[in-house]
């Protein structure tokens, strides 16, 4: 249970097309993470599929049942606000009961439920509290709890995490994981951020103005991003970008280098883009680019090198451990031919 | 424009500062004498001497009238008499009966106004809660019918009255459309239940419009979130209402509530302009029995009319207490969220 197939969803604000025609199917059991820059149309897309908001066009079907004119009540399906949206009057216990009671349900089932729920997130001195009384972790924890408790079809999240500080998003990143993990069910989670896209989803949909880039596991996102859009957004720091012509078996940037192609890979001559993620370059004497350091980041372990590339060209670099590294020092850097991307034109793929 | 403005601004500012300039002297040698709380002391004075002029001691002049007996207008000249006039207020033979009170016009007056309090306030509070339901929603032209409802509070409490009279009179714009329609006229002001209605009726067409913005003002402050978590719930619009909306609307709700039970007990203005009390005695409410017994009726009875009133004022403030208690309570209670 809790298979999620979306035709062709399309949803316009007046003259604004916000989403531009989703198809994708979220199988049971799979945690799939919405992710975009602000306004790719990630929320709207959660609220269709929640039933919160109606899709100007398309179809949802949930288990193969189109629930495109259900309501949202009507769908199975339990969110999890950015703001928590916790009843403020209402204790923890009385927020987590109060879906249930709309069904009708047997009191002693709320309570058992209740229980299971606040035993698992660990929620179980704060039931007789209420959300201001709370901090913003314990709060997520209740939201969460209030979900669980209603055993939907499918759990959606909307941006969770965001509220948050730094240090208890990590954690609540894992935990949000276990949970996955322990109840098996299908997840829906909206991030802005890759890092937890990264760390937590069994797909990512990257989404942008409306249409889906490319959905994928987090590691082939990664390795084989599908355009120049996911392959600047999917990485921290992101991928260094060089806009060239392929000639004659390499690639001539325009900042004045001339990078060979990999072995086996043949492009038609024309414009291209270079692609390669700032993890993949080394230091390499007689290497095919030549930076000018401009500024080294020490983070202990490894270290970030912003250089200049010849004509106007940047050059990201992250480096193991220490590198004794001065401004204005020339530095000579090599990759692995496997690593290179290769974007055509129209900004897809090529190699 | 800068040679208009600098001169207006050379008219204002100069005589400021020639008053700075002849205040500073003086001023820097009270400071030096009296310190930072003689400071204090000399800016507030204005202020607490007009409040002492016009409040408090005429609540005290009152306080003191409602000792006395007497049509003699001046303090000085009257007699006193203790609580007499306030044994007399309250005397009756038979609390069943209230014709065998001796003043039974202040209590047909307090049987009124307390009948008038409950029944005004809350079809009062029901309406602008409605109001503000409505006017919360995404409706076209919204800002024009939410001004609609507000007009009324921004009329003077007469001109209400004149306007309602106009509508509701024997031969008032009401009946000439009864009667357009083939229906016989009504007396609206002269049937003791048409006319208690009527007054309850106007003063609330009149106050709703208050209400209904502070409601309003409340009900904008729920996050939309808990309506969507609600909806996820499948939780019934009537359920939404009484378990989510009614709970986060109770700050505002009992600021209204209790505003509404003070504007209430002192009701006059529009009913008055409205009904004159009648017909008979059917919309006589306290203040205006406390105004023709102490100004306008024959045998002038000031000592009597304070009295009632300090009765009056006694309610007024438990009824304010009440309300800073209540404000102080919501106040710590936003602390904690």
């Amino acid at each position: 249970m809790g298979r999620i197939q979306l035709h062709d969803i399309r949803k316009s604000f007046g003259a604004v097309d916000v989403l531009k025609g989703i198809d994708l199917t979220i199988n049971e059991g799979e945690l799939v993470v919405f992710v975009g820059p602000s306004g790719c149309g990630k929320s709207t897309l959660l609220r269709m599929i929640a039933g919160l908001d109606k899709p100007t066009s398309g179809r949802i079907e949930i288990d193969g049942v189109d629930v495109t004119p259900r309501s949202a009540a009507d769908r199975g399906l339990a969110m999890v606000f950015q703001s928590y949206a916790l009843y403020p009057h209402m204790t923890v216990r009385a927020n987590m009961a109060f879906g249930l009671q709309n069904t009708k349900m047997p009191k002693p089932e709320i309570d058992a439920r209740i229980a299971e729920a606040a035993r698992m997130l660990e929620i179980e001195p704060l039931l007789e509290r209420r959300p201001g009384q709370l901090s913003g972790g314990q709060r997520q924890r209740v939201a969460i709890g209030r979900a669980i408790v209603r055993r939907p079809t499918a759990f959606l999240l909307d941006e969770p995490l965001s509220n948050l500080d730094a240090e208890l998003r990590v954690s609540m990143r894992a935990e949000l994981s276990a949970l996955h993990e322990r109840l098996g069910a299908t997840m829906i989670h909206v991030t802005h951020d890759q890092v937890e896209a990264m760390t937590m989803a069994d797909r990512i949909v990257v989404l942008r103005a409306g249409k889906v880039e490319q959905v994928d596991t987090p590691l082939n996102l990664f390795n084989r991003p599908a355009n120049l859009f996911v392959a600047g957004f999917i990485g921290a720091p992101g991928m260094n970008l060089w806009a060239g012509q392929a000639r004659g078996g390499s690639v001539h940037l325009e900042s004045g280098a001339h990078l060979p192609l990999p072995a086996g890979v043949a492009v038609p001559d024309g414009p291209l883009t270079f692609g390669i993620r700032p993890q993949h370059l080394r230091i390499e004497a007689g290497g095919p680019l030549r930076a000018e350091v401009r500024l080294v980041e020490a983070l202990g372990p490894e270290s970030v090198v912003h250089a200049n590339l010849g004509e106007g060209g940047t050059l990201l670099a992250v480096l193991p451990g220490q590198p004794d590294l001065a401004r204005g020092a020339v530095i000579e850097l090599g990759y692995d031919a496997q690593a290179v991307h290769l974007f055509g034109a129209d900004g897809q793929r090529v190699a | 424009m800068t040679g208009v403005k600098g001169m207006l601004g050379a008219v204002v500012t100069a005589p400021l500062g020639a008053l700075a300039r002849v205040l500073d002297a003086p001023l820097r040698l009270w400071q030096r004498l009296t310190g930072q709380g003689g400071m204090v002391a000399f800016f507030l004075l204005p202020n607490m001497a007009i409040f002492t002029i016009f409040v408090l001691l005429p609540l005290v002049i009152n306080v003191a009238y409602s000792m006395t007996t007497g049509a003699a207008l001046f303090l000085p000249e009257r007699t006193y008499v203790g609580a007499a006039q306030y044994e007399r207020l309250l005397r009756c033979a038979d609390y069943t009966n209230l014709a065998t009170c001796q003043e039974d016009q202040f209590w047909i007056a307090l049987r009124n106004t307390g009948t008038f309090v409950v029944l005004q306030v809350s079809l009062l509070i029901v309406a602008a809660t409605i109001t503000a339901l409505i006017l919360n929603r995404a409706l076209r032209a919204l800002s024009f019918w939410r001004a609609v409802f507000f007009f009324p509070v921004l009329l003077s409490p007469v001109v209400v009255g004149l306007i309602w009279r106009w509508i509701l009179d024997r031969n008032g714009v009401l009946n000439a459309a009864l009667v357009g329609m083939g229906m016989d006229p009504v007396n609206w002001l002269l049937e003791r239940n048409y006319a208690f209605s009527a007054a309850i009726g106007v003063t609330i067409w009149a106050h709703l419009g208050f209400f209904a913005l502070i409601l309003l003002a409340g009900l904008q402050a729920i996050p939309r979130d808990l309506y969507e978590a609600a909806e996820m719930d499948g939780t019934k619009p009537a359920r939404v209402f009484w378990r989510i909306t009614l709970p986060l609307l109770m700050p505002n709700m009992l600021v209204v509530i209790v505003l509404a039970l003070i504007r209430a007990v002192q009701v006059f203005d529009e009913a008055y302009v409205l009904t004159g009390g009648g017909p008979g005695t059917a919309t006589l409410f306290l203040t205006q029995y406390i105004y023709e017994v102490g100004f306008a009726s024959l045998l002038k009875n000031p000592g009597l009319a304070a009295a009632a009133s300090i009765l009056m004022g006694g309610v007024l403030i438990l009824l304010t207490l009440l309300q800073l208690a209540l404000g102080k309570r919501n106040e710590r209670k936003g602390r904690l969220k």
